[in-house]
């Protein structure tokens, strides 16, 4: 018993230290701070004037803002936890994590946390320039429902980010890439922009295998009601996104060992410019 | 300097750019990461179409979104892309100071690192309007199309874009690990601010007025105008087709010459700061 209590402890500290690393840093640059709020939110306005300039009803705005919101939390899942350890690698670091004595995924929940902080943030802009700039309407929801959703939507993501942080531990330059290509692709998938409704079966795929797509679509049927074109009963995307954060957090312990193996044996953990 | 040491040097520069570019995967896989952005943010807007239109809508304006959309490729990839370049070469690579510290300079540096990727937004370009075409109907009357007019707004957009990527480029060189927030906040800023996949006098009034301050404002009415036959801002169309070019070449010739001077100013603080051998990831 005390031994899994100074486990937990252990990973814990090393959990907070990472984030702290990840708070400050933001924190030493404001400038910084207030570009990461506000850059990422300009697509989605462009994707709102869009909806107008094409004569959309007012609710598609809505859906727009909403999905532009999400956006901004895969964009830290696929760079501030999937590539992370590409960046840790190039930086030298990668080595120290797997000297220390705490759990991998423990430094990946510290960044988890550390990035979220900037992302809330950056979601809050995103919702004010829906409320204020856009004029947004939203129907009476429960608070409770949404944080519901809000939180299982962000579990099940992070928990992919863990996964994509562990298939990264090998790859060099790839890992870069292969983020750049997972940005628009999985807008256009999730149906971010879009009620996912209009992707037809690709769409009731991609609900089946990606949490971003269930969490925007229970988002949606929380703030917007029926205008959401909901895809799913929001029940069953809850439980659905309960199933993949599960799923995705056994993955990647299994994956991380794994990998952490593989990159061993094949020397690519301190494996710099490849 | 020779104009042909000039070339030798960019033309090492774009070798080298190539290699660093491409030497991460084969061809074919390249290939698929570098055109996976730029189509599905096409197929993003011909799903939200459909998604208000239903199936099978046909609509101009549409049409004019989709290829200003198609062009804006070039911004991505030459714009954002050169100042990824410094980026990398400082926080990645860490040879950023070798190449400030060789007698190639920057700028020529720059130039090089540009034409692979001038090379890589033309085929996202070429496909997103060959997609447009075989799948999404976005076609134009070829007997229609304003030659001339088109081949001289694309040599100045191009020109635009090769010297606002000098000014993001210098910017980079200044800033710290921001700089990765400011590159992605250009794009998404610019595909704002010019009116990419909306007409501009849909922006508030102050907006407006940046967005005419930029050649790609006028660039991608400009291609609209000309390949399709129509714009899509009310407040340009009141421009005959000599005037929105006069207007073009005028933004890109005032632009580039601050451009120059930026990035000089640019290199020059980041020596004072001694941003080029600093490292700032966490």
């Amino acid at each position: 018993m005390s031994a899994l209590a100074d486990s937990l402890a252990l990973n814990w500290r090393a959990a907070r230290a990472r984030a702290y690393v990840r708070v400050v840093g933001t924190l030493r640059e404001p400038q910084g701070l207030v570009s990461d709020a506000l850059f990422p939110n300009l697509g989605m306005c462009a994707f709102v004037l869009f909806y107008r300039a094409i004569g959309a009803p007012k609710s598609f705005e809505a859906l727009a803002v909403i999905g532009g919101v999400l956006t901004t939390y895969w964009v830290n899942v696929l760079w501030g936890m999937g590539a992370q350890f590409y960046w840790e690698k190039q930086q030298g670091q990668l080595q120290l994590y797997f000297a220390a004595p705490c759990s991998r995924m423990a430094i990946l929940t510290g960044m988890a946390i550390g990035g979220l902080a900037a992302t809330i943030v950056r979601s809050v802009v995103g919702i004010a320039i829906g409320v204020f700039v856009f004029h947004v309407h939203v129907e009476a929801f429960s608070p409770w429902l949404l944080a519901v959703v809000f939180f299982t939507t962000m579990a099940a993501l992070y928990a992919l980010g863990m996964t994509l942080a562990s298939l990264f531990l090998l790859y060099g330059r790839e890992a870069w890439h292969t983020c750049n290509a997972l940005i628009e692709p999985v807008y256009l998938l999730s149906g971010l922009y879009f009620p996912i409704r209009t992707l037809g079966v690709l769409g009731s795929f991609t609900a089946g295998v990606m949490p971003l797509t269930l969490g925007v679509d229970a988002l949606r049927q929380v703030l917007l009601g029926p205008a959401a074109r909901g895809l799913l009963p929001l029940r069953v995307e809850i439980a659905a996104m309960c199933a993949f954060t599960v799923l995705f957090l056994v993955l990647a312990r299994v994956s991380l060992g794994h990998l952490e193996n593989l990159a061993k044996r094949e020397g690519r953990l301190t494996q710099r410019w490849q | 300097m020779a104009v042909s040491a000039r070339i030798a040097r960019v033309r090492t520069a774009a070798w080298l750019g190539w290699q660093i570019e491409s030497s991460w995967a084969d061809p074919l896989l390249f290939f698929i990461y570098g055109v996976a952005r730029p189509l599905a943010v096409a197929l993003i807007l011909a799903v939200m179409f459909r998604a208000v239109r239903g199936p099978g809508a046909r609509d101009a304006a549409f049409a004019g979104f989709y290829v200003a959309n198609a062009f804006h490729a070039y911004v991505n990839t030459v714009v954002v892309g050169m100042g990824w370049a410094v980026f990398e070469e400082r926080e990645e690579f860490e040879t950023l100071k070798y190449v400030c510290a060789s007698p190639m300079g920057l700028l020529t540096y720059l130039s090089g690192r540009s034409l692979v990727k001038f090379a890589l937004g033309t085929v996202s370009v070429a496909l997103t309007l060959l997609l447009g075409w075989i799948a999404l109907d976005v076609r134009w009357t070829w007997s229609a199309v304003h030659v001339v007019p088109l081949l001289a707004a694309l040599g100045l957009g191009i020109a635009a874009t090769l010297f606002t990527g000098f000014v993001l480029a210098g910017s980079s060189l200044v800033l710290t690990r921001s700089a990765m927030t400011v590159l992605d906040g250009a794009t998404l800023g610019l595909y704002l601010l010019c009116g990419v996949i909306f007409p501009v006098d849909l922006l508030p009034r102050v907006l407006q007025w940046i967005a005419f301050a930029l050649p790609f404002t006028w660039w991608y009415e400009a291609m609209r105008r000309f390949l399709l036959g129509q714009g899509a801002s009310a407040l340009l169309s009141r421009l005959s087709d000599a005037q929105l070019l006069a207007g073009l070449a005028t933004v890109t010739v005032v632009f580039a010459i601050c451009s120059v001077g930026a990035v000089r100013a640019f290199e020059h603080r980041a020596r004072q700061l001694g941003r080029l051998d600093q490292t700032t990831l966490f």
